[in-house]
């Protein structure tokens, strides 16, 4: 070839838009060293180097940058307005499917798989949407409704097609938030097997590659969360960072946030109370308080506990001092009842016994009185350890025996019954000391979720 | 979400939109996306967006870190396109018959002389894919790569072949660095 390619279809080169032909002659030229095309060729593919690292793109001239930008505004005004009318299709859809998941959940199970395998009126990705959701929200409250919801969604958007979904990728997206909540909500029922299963489905739609970038961060938060329960705190920890990655990557600084608290807590179960104490002031850095207040209460509220936790009490005391107008401010009884328990807990940690007893007596008494028995039992170990701290035999057996007797009337399960048994024992043959009481506290806290685990009390 | 709230999400869209829009061409141009090649990346965007409102806290910092990240996955499929596009040029033009003129003997010798300025790695397996017409699962077994690996790897040398084709004045500068 002796003539130059056209600036065009150096363009177009660049962009693998030609024909094998077109691309071989230019290739070629090119090949020879033309050191006019190589010129253009290399200053059409520098800057798409230089993307990988965003930090260069901020030095390039602004002015150049707004000067050649002008020709995508027919682009985007065109866009915006098509966007505009799906999005008032949408919020209406949205509406629809509110009221249609009313209906839903009114009849029973058999009517409601009937209806969405075989109703149009039903198959709505919106619907879809507001299960996943629903039993996200559901979670802890009620774990084998969340379990039945996820189900749903996954018969329904079975069910759709990409076309309901508005679009492959969109479909591949929800597909993946499907069997990703389903599996949350098998781990939250303490079904880890099942939720394995879910979450490796949902994995493979990763690695297909057409799920959203941000759908991706939920997806694999997850399966985090999923890894946490298992114990598998490396791989756990490994997850969270490249969700911790997505959402800096999206700007979504509040996410970014909440995903360091959940490492946070990874760190504590593995028992790095420092790389949890760094994490949480992190995460307290980037949640913001007026959007989220709830969520920053929640990291506020484990870094006092960590805090303690580590010997700081000091430091605890004042940071609760600080927090005690956001738990009122929040008003709700479970807040509240969180605070006077820390409350207790940092009192202990400052010997100040009495206080201590007093908060753990009231907290165990409220929980109890709303049913919530396994809390309940968690106090009645804090008050164990005051009692084991002040040499107070009797009201140790006392506290121990009536936790037995809660467990085995609440059927709660043989593990943690197990390792209650095994204090009560210890407080009968008055060998019951700090260790063995914190030993047990411990395990409960972790087998809350994960009933497979087994207590085995260390000398 | 109530049916009230229906206008107020409507007038937030638009005012975000008209909020996104300069940063939005800044972003474009930076990456030198084409306009034309501009419509999907934003619209798949914001139906993401309007779809996932409730979830997302930051809405504008979410359509720029969404769309930049759409722009780099653009730009990494072009590229795709055009290490295979290099890749059936070069193979249709070794599988070639005939005797070679002068001229093709030519394109031969510069050709090999680009592989060789290539990474060892590179240099082998382009030599057994073009001198040899090898296939990947025989570069695999020859080279000693897992089947799985081999394509990632051929990829990686055609990127390497094809940014030496159009950006040799970029690496002669790095080079003399």
């Amino acid at each position: 070839m002796t003539d130059h390619p056209t600036p065009d279809a150096l363009e177009q080169f660049i962009l693998g838009q030609l024909s094998t032909a077109e691309t071989r002659e230019i290739a070629f030229h090119l090949l020879n060293g033309c050191p006019h095309c190589q010129q253009a060729t290399s200053t059409l593919w520098e800057p798409a180097d230089s993307f990988e690292d965003p930090t260069i793109l901020d030095v390039i001239c602004q002015e150049e940058d707004e000067a050649s930008a002008d020709g995508y505004d027919a682009v985007l005004d065109r866009v915006f307005d098509k966007v505009a009318a799906t999005e008032a299709a949408f919020a209406a859809q949205r509406f629809q499917a509110g009221a249609l998941l009313a209906e839903l959940v009114q009849v029973p199970a058999e009517r409601q798989h009937l209806l969405v395998t075989n109703s149009q009126r039903f198959r709505s990705r919106a619907l879809c949407d507001l299960l996943v959701e629903e039993s996200h929200e559901t979670g802890f409250q009620d774990p084998r409704r969340a379990v039945e919801l996820a189900s749903l969604a996954l018969l329904l958007v079975d069910r759709l097609t990409a076309a309901d979904c508005g679009g492959e990728d969109v479909h591949e997206s929800l597909r993946a938030r499907v069997w990703a909540q389903l599996g949350n909500a098998h781990r939250i029922h303490s079904n880890l097997n099942e939720a394995e299963e879910a979450l490796a489905v949902a994995q493979e739609l990763l690695a297909a590659g057409g799920v959203s970038l941000f759908d991706r961060a939920r997806v694999l938060a997850l399966l985090a969360s999923l890894r946490r329960a298992q114990e598998q705190f490396a791989e756990a920890l490994r997850l969270f960072d490249r969700v911790a990655g997505i959402y800096k990557k999206l700007g979504q600084w509040n996410l970014m946030g909440r995903t360091l608290l959940q490492k946070s807590l990874v760190c504590g179960e593995a028992g790095d109370i420092e790389a949890e104490m760094s994490l949480l002031r992190r995460a307290l850095d980037l949640i913001d308080p007026q959007n989220d207040p709830r969520l920053f209460l929640a990291a506020r509220h484990n870094l006092i506990h960590a805090l303690n936790e580590s010997g700081r009490s000091r430091e605890a005391f004042a940071l609760l001092f600080h927090s005690r107008p956001l738990y009122l401010k929040m008003g709700d009884r479970m807040n509240l009842l969180k605070l006077r328990w820390v409350e207790g807990l940092v009192a202990a940690g400052l010997h100040r016994h009495d206080q201590a007893e007093a908060a753990f007596r009231e907290v165990r008494e409220a929980y109890a009185g709303l049913g919530l028995d396994y809390d309940a039992a968690l106090a009645s170990l804090d008050l164990a350890g005051i009692y084991v701290a002040q040499g107070r035999t009797a009201d140790l057996l006392r506290v121990t025996e009536e936790t037995v007797a809660v467990f085995q009337s609440r059927s709660t399960h043989r593990e943690a019954l197990a390792a209650v048994l095994a204090l009560c024992g210890a407080a009968r043959q008055e060998e019951a000391g700090a260790g063995l009481v914190r030993q047990v506290s411990e395990f409960l806290k972790r087998a809350r979720n994960n009933p497979n685990l087994q207590f085995s009390a260390n000398p | 979400m109530s049916a009230l709230d229906q206008p107020q999400v409507e007038a937030s869209l638009e005012i975000l939109l008209r909020d996104v829009q300069p940063r939005l061409k800044v972003l474009f141009a930076r990456y030198r996306i084409p306009p034309q090649d501009t419509e999907d990346i934003v619209q798949q965007a914001l139906l993401a967006l309007i779809y996932q409102r409730q979830a997302i806290r930051d809405p504008v910092a979410w359509m720029m870190g969404t769309i930049r990240n759409k722009c780099l996955l653009y730009w990494r499929e072009q590229r795709r396109k055009l290490y295979d596009a290099v890749d059936a040029a070069v193979l249709e033009f070794m599988a070639e018959p005939t005797a070679p003129d002068q001229e093709e003997a030519d394109l031969r010798r510069d050709l090999t002389h680009a592989i060789e300025q290539l990474p060892e790695r590179c240099r082998s397996l382009l030599s057994l894919r073009y001198s040899q017409g090898y296939e990947a699962p025989e570069l695999a077994e020859r080279m000693g790569y897992s089947p799985s690996s081999i394509n990632k790897i051929t990829t990686r040398c055609l990127a390497a072949l094809t940014r030496h084709l159009v950006a040799s004045g970029i690496l002669c500068e790095e080079n003399r660095s």
